[in-house]
């Protein structure tokens, strides 16, 4: 017991050094330029260096504060989620080292430290995902996360590297500022970048790893999976947004992965019947909402719903382990009726799905709503998107927030009400479904407040605030009369059901792809590359059996060959002079 | 003191071979360790910096030829010479133990100390004779300590490696004669030698397709055998191409050669290696991967690619190394190195092995804050960058290859760390965790893994201020 508190405690040394350093940072808005990336000799980038070149950028200490506070939080949820577990040290220290890598990309203008702390975090996920290593689940899901995230990476690296070509420094501010100056490579830089981006944030196409990680332990997936790495997805491409907001391609691009991302993402939560699973492809639509913002050129807007969404969204995960927990699954099937048994976490997760469906005067409606405000402003088609792109843009992130605030219904009503206390496979609740243990309780409690206290001071906007709420409730009601009616929300198409098939070309094509082709490689190398040496060796055994030849111990053909050579030479004497 | 770091080794190597039978085991190890910590200390102590040569020595030695016995540490061969010492020295740790040969040990010292030799000569001569001098007993090794098919496997690893030396030998005397001496700053080889020399060092690195014999030989030689041949005998390869090849005027001619089979040779190490069932012949394959990094970053000739060179060979070494012991410890213990009959689940079964191992494999996929990435991230730069000598479709093309290679290397890793580290365990008799000693070669490896991975600037230091002024 007491070494498990020995892991809060590193974490909450982390938490209060971060905090220190931060929370000064908070109010401020204008960054003092206090490193300048150095160029080489030659006018080249430098070599590279891990110099932490620490500096807060006006809304990263926010997103610091959120990733240790949620750290926290999950490290004190885990020591009674988690606490009886035989591997909970390894766990509880990847944490750390978690935290420590998320801070390093959010803390930093030295690119190669954000790239191995951007790195780091995938490697701690992939061990975290991993964590019921005996689970064929489990390591599938890890290796399918790990891989998919770093093949998408590699477009990170691409990027760090054109950036320094570019601009002769590997430093973000140096780079922001060489910018400023002369802009270059706008298009391929974006590109790079955003490919990083969609592998991080899970976007289409590469979304299908992050429901395939949900078999890692729920604290894990609140806090990497919801709150934080995939979040840094979105935050680079925030971070960098000056590097590439010149360019229409990229943010065209951008625009529609998050356009196809939002939706799908939404109606895939909508299918679902797992509440886990479900919230996971609300994280998905939820990204390329931010990501919709820093489309339309308002990476602040994007930013700020990245902090909303992290909170709330990390309670729904907490929220979910303790459903787990109490009941023992997390299919939707075995829960139900659970308001009265567990009502605090029913109430914080209450407030959770309301800033889902993005209800006032939760903080999720407020950071929404200037998402959809700066799309509205981009529709008038001179900020970098065409006015086409971001209309088709608007409507889908319309219908995007009709069917969250459905789904998020749906789920609330499916975990906590339902008339026949669950409609789970024992037919009622068994004696030991009752609230979590205080560890786990506290810190839903904890992110509710926060759920509402994040919409303190965040700026208003009447249209599209107005029109936001009336197809939010619109979503809500629907539910609610089709639930009352009886329904059993099951409403699942085929096609959105198996996810319109999109996880295919990972789960078998470029697997087969990739087995063929490795099984021809070897047979290959042993067949065909190994000819020379083999065919060398031939030759030399033919050569000496037929040299062996001559060695007969014949005295008679010794003469003979000696009599035909001398004969030879006198030939070849006589007719060369 | 270059002269005593070489003869230090090279004598208690010798001394153990002939006294084989009157040394004990214990003594025979700690002796070599004695011996190559010495060298380790006085090659770490001769560094004057980075400009010019360190601890020159100038003899007469082979007067009507020319050859002279130069010796002396450049910033390009001091991080490999460094790397070597160290590498001997684990490896001489690593046999402390009871059934351990004192031949072994002596052979891993004249092995070790021959590497030194090349990467410490200055004279051409002198450095293709060191580098025969490391083969024979590299023979010994492989075939009377090996296990499987091991005889064939040495002979076919000699075999290769000579036939590759008789075309670098010619190399060099055409280079030696246009340039008027022997000394490794004045050679000139022209476009034929170049092709020569590069032919020779290629077979040595070694460059798809001229690597069959390595698998082989990294999988039939003992522990330190292959560990031996990843982290020092392969730089032979890349050294020689770094000396011989980067600087000469003619490597027009070969570099497109280079940068596209090396650049190739990532892809199909890395799909050879998803289809492996034996883990030390999925290192070797691996360790083809690296060096074709290695390869491409020659081919740029710039400072960039210098750098990437240096760092990756290195890299490789520390990294590779880890991996063989990691799988010499499972060898050890199960007397197999195929994965399926090893079993999985070591996290649960021995845990601090399973997570040496999982991390060596996590450096070996270019793992940003580990040493392997470094090397492979300034190669990429080198590529984007084109270089002097390479076309853009050349050198985009070689960049293409490599990123595909990253990803598939991913692949494989994460395939071996499933089998092996992860899954339900199945209990062995065998199961038993790490020794005092495996613990101490590998934990020094990891230290220098994450070391190099963390602060780069360390080597990068070393290797930046070189430009042209150092070997040209």
């Amino acid at each position: 017991m007491i070494r498990r508190w020995g892991y809060v405690g590193i974490t909450a040394v982390l938490a209060v050094v971060v905090a220190i350093w931060a929370v000064p940072e908070l109010g401020r808005d204008t960054v003092t330029f206090v490193t300048i990336g150095q160029t080489g000799p030659d006018g080249g980038p430098p070599l590279p260096s891990l110099s932490p070149d620490l500096l807060i950028y006006p809304g990263t200490a926010q997103i610091l504060l959120l990733a240790v506070g949620v750290g926290l939080l999950v490290q004190i949820y885990s020591t009674a989620y988690l606490g009886h577990h035989p591997r909970y040290r390894s766990y509880a220290l990847v944490i750390v080292l978690f935290l420590i890598a998320m801070i390093a990309v959010v803390g930093t203008t030295n690119l190669w430290v954000l790239l191995v702390g951007w790195e780091v975090m995938g490697l701690c996920s992939y061990l975290l995902i991993g964590h019921e290593w005996e689970s064929p689940v489990a390591r599938a899901g890890a290796a399918k996360a790990f891989l998919v995230t770093r093949i998408a990476d590699l477009g990170l690296v691409m990027a760090i590297i054109v950036i320094g070509e570019t601009y002769g420094t590997y430093d973000i501010v140096g780079a922001q500022v060489a910018q400023s100056e002369q802009p270059r490579h706008a298009t391929l830089i974006g590109l790079l970048v955003l490919v990083a981006v969609v592998g991080k944030s899970a976007q289409f196409p590469l979304h299908t790893w992050l429901p395939d990680a949900m078999p890692g332990p729920t604290p894990i997936t609140a806090l990497i999976h919801a709150a934080t790495m995939v979040a840094a997805g979105v935050y680079l491409a925030a971070r960098l947004f000056q590097l590439y907001a010149d360019s229409q391609v990229v943010l065209t691009a951008m625009a529609v992965v998050a356009a196809i991302t939002m939706l799908m993402g939404a109606l895939f939560a909508w299918v679902q019947t797992d509440l886990k699973r479900a919230l996971a492809w609300s994280t998905v639509s939820q990204l390329a909402l931010m990501l919709a913002a820093v489309a339309v050129g308002d990476p602040e807007a994007g930013t700020d719903h990245l902090l909303a969404h992290g909170v709330f969204k990390a309670l729904l995960f907490l929220g979910c382990g303790c459903v787990m927990l109490a009941v023992g699954s997390s299919a939707l099937s075995s829960m139900g009726g659970l308001r009265r048994r567990m009502p605090v976490t029913f109430w914080t997760m209450t407030a959770g799905f309301a800033a889902l469906a993005g209800l006032v005067p939760t903080a999720g409606f407020f950071t929404k709503d200037s998402v959809l405000h700066a799309i509205e402003r981009a529709t008038d088609g001179d900020r970098g998107l065409a006015a086409g792109t971001a209309w088709v843009l608007l409507v889908v992130a319309l219908v995007t927030t009709f069917v969250t605030a459905a789904y998020a219904t749906r789920l609330w009503v499916l975990t906590f009400f339902g008339a026949g206390h669950g409609a789970g496979p024992h037919g009622t609740l068994g004696q030991d479904v009752r609230e979590a243990p205080l560890a786990m309780a506290g810190p839903l409690v904890v992110l509710a407040v926060a759920t509402f206290a994040l919409s303190v001071g965040q700026p208003l906007h009447l249209g599209t605030g107005l029109l936001s709420t009336v197809i939010a409730v619109a979503g809500v009601a629907a539910v609610l009369v089709a639930a009352r009616r009886g329904s059993t929300l099951a409403w699942a198409p085929r096609p959105l059901a198996a996810e319109l098939w999109l996880d295919r070309p990972f789960s078998r094509w470029i697997l087969a792809l990739g087995t063929g082709a490795s099984r021809v490689v070897v047979e290959l190398d042993r067949e065909v590359v190994d000819v020379y040496p083999r065919g060398g060796e031939s030759l030399a055994a033919t050569i000496s059996r037929g040299l062996g030849l001559a060695q007969s111990r014949n005295v008679q053909r010794y003469a003979t060959v000696l009599a035909v050579g001398v004969v030879m030479l006198v030939v070849i004497g006589v007719v060369v002079s | 003191m270059i002269v005593v770091a070489l003869a230090v080794p090279f004598a208690v190597g010798v001394l153990l071979v002939l006294a084989r039978r009157f040394v004990p085991s214990r003594v025979a190890a700690w002796a070599g360790a004695a011996a190559m910590a010495v060298t380790l200390a006085l090659y770490a102590l001769v560094w004057e910096g980075s400009e010019g040569v360190s601890g020159r020595v100038d003899a007469p030695w082979i007067e009507p030829l020319g050859a002279r016995l130069q010796l002396g540490v450049t910033a390009v061969s001091w991080p490999f010479a460094l790397m070597t010492a160290f590498i001997g020295l684990l490896c001489c740790l690593w046999l402390v133990a009871d059934d351990t040969a004192p031949a072994l040990v002596g052979l891993v010292l004249v092995v070790s100390a021959s590497a030194l030799g090349v990467f410490s000569s200055l004279d051409a001569l002198l450095l293709f004779v060191f580098f025969e001098l490391a083969l024979i007993p590299m023979w010994f090794v492989i075939a009377l300590w090996g296990t499987g098919d091991a005889r064939r496997a040495a002979t076919r690893f000699l075999l290769f490696t000579v036939t590759g030396s008789a075309l670098l030998l010619v190399g060099i005397v055409i280079g030696a004669v246009r340039g008027g001496s022997l000394e490794l700053i004045d050679i000139r080889p022209d476009a034929v030698a170049v092709v020569l020399i590069t032919l020779g060092f290629a077979v040595k690195t070694p460059i798809v397709p001229l690597h069959t014999w390595l698998p082989d030989a990294h999988s039939a030689a003992p522990t330190v055998g292959s560990v031996l041949l990843a982290s020092v005998f392969l730089k032979l390869g890349t050294y020689g191409l770094l000396v011989f090849v980067e600087p000469s005027d003619h490597i027009g001619v070969v570099a497109p050669y280079l940068a596209v089979t090396g650049a190739f040779g990532i892809v199909w190490s890395a799909l050879a290696c998803y289809a492996q069932d034996d883990l030390k012949r999925l290192i070797a394959y691996s360790s083809i991967g690296h060096m074709g990094f290695v390869v491409l970053a020659v081919a740029t000739r710039s400072d960039v690619g210098v750098a990437a060179a240096v760092f990756g060979s290195v890299a490789h070494g520390v990294v590779t190394g880890l991996l063989f012991f990691a799988a010499g410890s499972m060898k050890d213990r199960y007397g197999t190195t195929s994965m399926t009959r090893i079993g999985r689940g070591l996290y649960a079964r021995t845990p601090w092995l399973a997570v040496t191992f999982v991390l060596a494999a996590v450096a070996t996929l270019g793992l940003p804050g580990l040493a392997g990435f470094w090397g492979e991230v300034l190669s990429l730069r080198a590529a984007y960058d084109v270089g002097e000598v390479l076309s853009r479709p050349v050198a985009w093309t070689g960049l293409g290859l490599a990123l595909l290679g990253i990803a598939l290397t991913t692949a494989y890793v994460v395939r071996a760390v499933r089998l092996l580290a992860q899954g339900e365990p199945v209990p062995s008799d065998a199961d038993r965790d790490l020794e005092v000693r495996e613990a101490v070669v590998m934990g020094a490896l990891v230290a220098a893994v994450v070391v190099l991975g963390l602060a780069p600037q360390l080597l990068l230091d070393v290797v930046q201020p070189l430009s042209a002024g150092v070997l040209r």
